[in-house]
């Protein structure tokens, strides 16, 4: 994915946080939006490979070598921050401690399936942490390209690939547009990046959607 | 006064035999018994089952043994830092199993807690958890998943004692925690070697009983964490 499209959601995902929040961030991505917390926010970030309170990255030369997230970027721990074992870090994940997570995805449909973690019959990669952090966040954002390299949407009618989790999904943040699910009405298209139409955004999503009322254009991405 | 189970490696390493499961402590990189993993490679020993999170970083790890043959099947939560695994698996001469992270980290604790497994609702409503097991609990669906005990697990600590008594560093603790719980043989590599009484009670992450064998580390593992963060 460019680099540009990548800060642009990234930025209005940022957005998204609440003062005094606890978050995961997923790999790549998701990880940006670090960057883009709006001032006035603090937010708490917990990596699953066992640390809270990460703070920025480290200038280079001054990473510390048993200091790193669960992408081994190395990261510096800000004060009140703590580490602990893998069984602690999913207690937190799996008890509803977090109030957040920002995740990638290859596919999601309008129940909120999210499938992120094998493409059947390519290469595995695993599902690492993501299976319990789409359990156990109390808010599930995916923060994700609006279509698949080769141009089909990624936003499905309903997955195709193995489920990472079953109707999780709250947020649905791309370079084009945000869709947020509500409990009677499924996913509603809440605003639309500069640069796309409404017709845009039908012809490149297969999910299922209503468009909000108070639809929001231009909202993002200038 | 509790015994000194500190051991030439050569003695702990010869526990392990053909066939065994071992669990392996560490997170891509962070926490990794290289030590213990160099040593297993100049082993004669096959068809070993690997419990761990991933399958090492890049080409450093278990992902060394795999490359030697000595690997029947890796059981982790993800092996995409790690792409020999993928080839490995796709032509036929690896066994990979993928489960949650937390439900790995957790099987190993419920092994060395006595436990027979746990209820947990992370893979309910997808394909994995089909292969579990459904238990209601007041209202709500978990799937059951049972406890991990294996042969042998091999851990890394910052800091040991003579008895086992581990501490670890930063985000180096990780699996190395409950992978020193889940099994018959734990074997420890440690960084920095102390006499009973140095390291702080207070601060002990993993009680030396769960330990059996105490082996000093000859890594330099300042360096391999350079490697990692400035090679992309």
């Amino acid at each position: 994915m460019a680099d540009d499209l990548k800060q642009i959601i990234a930025a209005r995902a940022g957005r998204e946080l609440k003062d005094g929040q606890i978050i995961n961030l997923g790999i790549g991505l998701p990880t940006l939006i670090a960057n883009h917390v709006p001032a006035g926010v603090d937010v708490i970030i917990q990596t699953e490979n066992g640390a809270i309170g990460v703070g920025p990255q480290p200038d280079p030369g001054c990473e510390d070598r048993d200091r790193a997230n669960a992408g081994n970027q190395p990261i510096s721990l800000l004060a009140g921050g703590s580490y602990f074992d893998s069984c602690t870090s999913f207690a937190m994940i799996r008890g509803g401690h977090l109030d957040a997570t920002f995740l990638g995805t290859l596919q999601v449909d309008g129940e909120g399936n999210i499938a992120n973690y094998m493409v059947p019959g390519k290469m595995l990669a695993g599902m690492g942490g993501a299976m319990d952090l789409i359990t156990g966040a109390k808010i599930v954002h995916i923060v994700t390209e609006h279509c698949a390299k080769d141009g089909t949407p990624k936003l499905m009618k309903a997955c195709t690939f193995p489920l990472t989790g079953a109707k999780e999904c709250d947020v649905i943040i791309t370079e084009r547009a945000l869709f947020r699910r509500h409990p009677d009405k499924g996913f509603v298209l809440e605003e639309v990046a500069a640069g796309h139409t409404l017709d845009d955004i039908a012809a490149c999503t297969d999910m299922a959607y209503v468009v909000a009322d108070d639809v929001k254009l231009d909202a993002f991405g200038e | 006064m509790p015994k000194n189970k500190v051991v030439p490696i050569e003695e702990a390493m010869s526990r392990i035999k053909s066939g065994m499961s071992i669990a392996v402590g560490g997170f891509i990189g962070q926490g990794d018994p290289l030590t213990l993993i160099d040593h297993l490679k100049t082993m004669d020993v096959k068809d070993l089952t690997i419990y761990e999170n991933d399958a090492g970083y890049r080409e450093r790890g278990v992902v060394e043994l795999v490359r030697l043959g000595k690997i029947k099947k890796v059981v982790a939560s993800h092996v995409g830092t790690t792409p020999y695994i993928g080839k490995a698996m796709n032509e036929g001469t690896l066994e990979v199993e993928v489960v949650p992270q937390g439900t790995l980290a957790e099987r190993m604790r419920s092994g060395g807690a006595g436990l027979g497994g746990f209820l947990t609702p992370t893979g309910i409503g997808t394909t994995y958890g089909e292969s579990r097991e459904q238990i209601e609990v007041d209202g709500r669906t978990y799937l059951l998943e049972k406890a991990l005990k294996c042969d042998i697990a091999i851990v890394r600590a910052h800091r040991g004692d003579t008895w086992g008594n581990l501490m670890y560093r930063g985000t180096s603790r990780n699996f190395n925690v409950p992978a020193a719980m889940c099994a018959d043989y734990v074997i420890a590599e440690v960084e920095n070697l102390y006499t009973l009484g140095e390291l702080d009670p207070e601060a002990v992450h993993t009680a030396g009983i769960f330990v059996d064998a105490v082996v000093r580390a000859n890594i330099d593992y300042c360096v391999l964490r350079e490697e990692a963060y400035h090679n992309g």
